[in-house]
């Protein structure tokens, strides 16, 4: 799995002619292989940016990034990472089976059936593969777009507010779902995310940015022991630990 | 639900059919009359055309030819306008070179080319070109339109998985666009009538065009009707089809 550097990244924006506006500065951030790592921070304060810079999608104003070593974009030309978007991003003229298979036809391989099977079995869509995206619920396409992130066996998995449109029942089995595919895969992982509650549940660390421009403001170490459980959720210490985050993002 | 949709549908049919019927109903009341003149006949004189042996089969071959015409000027076309989007899509340095190069082949008025085509092509090609060229700008424009129109999360979500721009455009452009190509395609359906009887016009051997223009110098009121009919009759059969199309595009791929 990947170890990821970032090392005194800023990126920013031109507005127009003469504005620019700084998304991120001077972040330091470094992540061992195998670590999940939640960004979490008021809106607009760069976490979607810096994920995507992590994905190659754009490119620093400044520092650098390093994946296992080499420029972010390497990982993505050797298919190796995976990725899950708020908008589940599903392909509407394909079915079901056929998104989740498609990174396979990207990468120029032949569709591995019994990969694709295991997929759907481990995100529960078994009996939906020939179903179309319109026809399944939010839940349900957020769950294959993870299936299709998870379809290469990446080395690195970027999920940017993959749950971020569902309601809260949904997004805890979701939460406790990523976090069984995780455990068996120790897959190293960068989760953006708006809810305070999902970041600590899920993450190793919890990195809190601040807003405008986004620079690191905190990194917490969580350390409750795996499988988490909806008891975990509801000990003296997940509360305490979700009020400080609140409190640092509030600030 | 479905009960009250299927109602619904079932008034609105009603309604259009009461709507045709009147419609024809005026027509025959108006031209028999004879207040409209001699240069509208009454529909049961048109349909006595349709009804005379020699006569329909004459109308029966024209539309053939003219139908070939249109059909091959349109495929000729709609080709030539997919591929010079798609090429316009691989090679963005090209982009606004053929924009403009079509956009000045549309401003030409094609009426005015046509001598030019019967001396390069012959009379009996005449009008498949002039079919062709319409359609090749109005789905060159659909095309590029809706190739630029997949949702951006898609793109970047396929960029993230590796995708290369060739990739990009056989997975997700090229899908994304079909519902705007089918709308191009509509449109067209009718530049191409146009283009292959106006191209007729100018001396090809058949064709409804040429049966228009004889009816036009021999003043056979009831034949050139006829034969107006049946052109309005095969454009509107193809929108329709089209329109068809549409709605299956917009629900698979949209």
């Amino acid at each position: 799995m990947s170890a990821i550097e970032i090392d005194n990244v800023s990126k920013r924006f031109r507005l127009n002619r003469k504005q620019e506006v700084v998304a991120l500065n001077g972040i330091n951030l470094s992540i061992p292989s195998g670590q999940f790592v939640s960004l979490i921070g008021p809106s607009g304060c760069g976490k979607s940016t810096l994920l995507h810079l992590v994905a190659a999608l754009e490119t620093t104003s400044g520092g650098r990034i390093s994946i296992d070593g080499e420029p972010p974009d390497a990982l993505r030309e050797k298919h190796q990472l995976g990725i899950a978007f708020q908008d589940h991003a599903l392909l509407p003229w394909l079915t079901i089976e056929a998104n989740i298979a498609l990174p396979f036809r990207i990468a120029g391989r032949a569709v591995d059936d019994a990969r694709i099977r295991e997929l759907i079995d481990l995100v529960g869509l078994r009996g939906f593969e020939e179903a179309r995206p319109r026809q399944l619920s939010g839940g349900m396409r957020q769950r294959a777009a993870i299936a299709r992130s998870l379809c290469l066996d990446p080395r690195l998995l970027l999920l940017d507010e993959p749950f971020g449109a569902l309601d809260a029942v949904t997004r805890r089995s979701m939460n406790v779902e990523l976090q069984r595919i995780w455990t068996a895969s120790k897959l190293t992982t960068i989760l953006v995310t708006h809810s305070v509650d999902e970041a600590i549940f899920l993450a190793d660390r919890v990195v809190v940015l601040s807003g405008r421009p986004g620079r690191i403001a905190e990194i917490i170490d969580v350390s409750f022991t795996r499988p988490r459980t909806s008891q975990c959720t509801r000990s003296e210490e997940f509360h305490k630990l979700v009020d400080r985050l609140t409190l640092l993002l509030e600030g | 639900m479905a009960l009250v949709a299927k109602r619904a549908r079932l008034r609105d049919l009603l309604y259009g059919a009461i709507g045709f019927i009147a419609l024809l109903s005026a027509w025959q009341a108006v031209s028999a009359s004879g207040i409209a003149g001699i240069t509208v006949p009454p529909l049961s004189a048109v349909w006595k055309v349709y009804e005379t042996g020699p006569l329909s089969a004459l109308l029966l071959r024209s539309a053939a030819a003219t139908v070939r015409s249109a059909v091959v000027g349109f495929g000729f076309g709609a080709l030539l306008g997919i591929a010079t989007a798609m090429v316009a899509r691989l090679l963005p340095v090209l982009h606004p070179g053929l924009d403009r190069l079509s956009v000045v082949l549309n401003a030409v008025p094609t009426i005015a080319l046509a001598p030019i085509f019967i001396i390069l092509a012959g009379r009996e090609l005449t009008p498949t070109l002039l079919a062709a060229i319409p359609v090749f700008f109005i789905v060159y424009v659909a095309t590029s339109s809706g190739l630029s129109a997949s949702a951006p999360a898609h793109s970047a979500m396929m960029t993230a998985f590796g995708a290369h721009r060739r990739q990009l455009l056989f997975y997700l452009d090229l899908p994304a666009s079909i519902p705007s190509l089918i709308s191009g395609f509509k449109v067209s359906v009718s530049a191409a009538m146009i283009g292959a009887i106006v191209g007729e016009w100018f001396g090809a051997p058949a064709g409804l065009g040429v049966v228009i223009l004889n009816t036009l110098e021999n003043f056979q009121v009831a034949l050139m009707w006829a034969t107006v009919l049946i052109v309005a009759t095969i454009s509107l059969v193809g929108y329709a089809l089209l329109t068809l199309a549409e709605r299956w595009a917009e629900r698979r791929f949209a």
